[in-house]
């Protein structure tokens, strides 16, 4: 018996309820794995792909209703990435990363380039649940404050 | 501050000198790297003890236990937390390079940098190209010649009597092949070599495993 069953959870009155299938872009299967864990007992399929054109094939493919984005991938950067995806969907992003770089001093952050190419918002690592929650319940309001302008 | 206080800490107080300054890049990127795969599995680790934080509130045991369960919960999310807290900082210590340290300019030297700081920590899930290709550009003519028979499956006796050489000689410069490819092993030295571009018109350094260039200014290798 899954004593922890699914929407036994304070935040299911969340965008996280309308959730059923996420994709994670992440080369670190171990954030891929613990998303996909969390999510599944909240009723959401997650799919997890290490490289950039493995996630851009996954949503060309079949249909997501998020996709969370690590920011430094191999091969195709999370930037490019999201750019990518922005072209292709205009489901909510999530962009991840462990840092606030910044390519050159006083200049914007990754983070926030990441927002400017498309991303709905940031979620910086190490993440708890309830930030989890809280990233896609704002992503789910960014995305469609910006397709309302879009109409 | 922090940003001093961790590299002071690695590789003592240098302040100029090229030497130093180029440790000092290497030891900071060695500590972002360090930060930065650390996150991944703190990442997972406060996912995992937050979410059973929550659940704890709905199992179905009686009160004692429960609250017993719920304190210890609490105790390893606040571990859970402060390690994050910690790696956050030492994060946060590399996340702007000083005049003349990383110098991250476009997308193309965020994946430079994460290849070489990936490998630097140890958990390089794939071969980068330009790495192979800048380690077998150092290796002597006698080298290669070494390289190419262990490629071709020899032994070190094999190899050593096609050489005219003694196997211990052949031996070690396997042993400075080894370390100039910095494998561990003959499985690692093979991953490496294939991405060897042994024409050296530079035409295989394009990471295999990359997608196609999606837009005009978006791709790292060549």
């Amino acid at each position: 018996m899954d004593v922890f069953g699914p929407n036994h959870f304070p935040d299911t009155a969340m965008a996280v309820q309308r959730l059923t299938r996420v994709l994670v872009i992440d080369d670190d299967a171990c954030i891929g794995a613990a998303i996909q864990a969390i999510l599944a007992r909240r009723n959401c399929e997650t799919e997890v792909a290490s490289r950039a054109h493995a996630g851009i094939h996954a949503l060309e493919s079949s249909n997501f209703d998020l996709a969370m984005i690590d920011l430094f991938l191999p091969g195709m950067s999370g930037i490019d990435t999201i750019t990518h995806v922005r072209r292709i969907s205009a489901i909510p992003i999530v962009a991840m990363s462990g840092f606030r770089l910044h390519p050159s001093p006083g200049s914007q952050d990754y983070l926030d380039m990441a927002v400017r190419c498309g991303a709905s918002t940031w979620l910086r690592k190490p993440f708890s649940p309830q930030q989890l929650i809280a990233a896609i319940d704002r992503s789910f309001t960014e995305a469609s404050a910006s397709q309302g302008l879009v109409q | 501050m922090k940003k001093l206080a961790t590299e002071n800490l690695l590789i003592g107080a240098h302040e100029d000198g090229e030497l130093p300054i180029k440790r000092s890049q290497a030891a900071s990127e060695v500590v972002a790297a360090v930060a930065h795969q650390l996150s991944g599995p703190l990442t997972a680790l406060l996912l995992y003890v937050g979410d059973i934080n929550l659940a704890c509130d709905r199992l179905p045991i009686d009160e004692n236990e429960r609250r017993s369960l719920k304190t210890t919960a609490e105790h390893a999310l606040h571990e859970a937390e402060r390690a994050c807290a910690l790696i956050q900082q030492i994060a946060e210590a590399c996340a702007t390079p000083l005049p003349g340290a990383i110098a991250l300019a476009d997308g193309r030297d965020i994946i430079a940098w994460w290849s070489r700081t990936t490998a630097a920590a140890g958990r390089a899930t794939d071969v980068d190209p330009v790495a192979a290709n800048a380690s077998y550009r150092l290796l002597t003519p006698r080298e290669q010649e070494v390289l190419q028979l262990i490629s071709q499956g020899l032994t070190n006796k094999e190899g050593a009597l096609r050489l005219n050489i003694g196997p211990r000689t052949f031996e070690s410069h396997r042993a400075r092949i080894m370390r100039k490819f910095k494998a561990k092993n003959a499985a690692g030295l093979v991953r490496m070599v294939l991405q060897v571009d042994q024409t050296g018109d530079g035409s295989r350094t394009r990471p295999a495993a990359s997608p196609e260039p999606c837009h005009a200014n978006s791709e790292a290798a060549e």
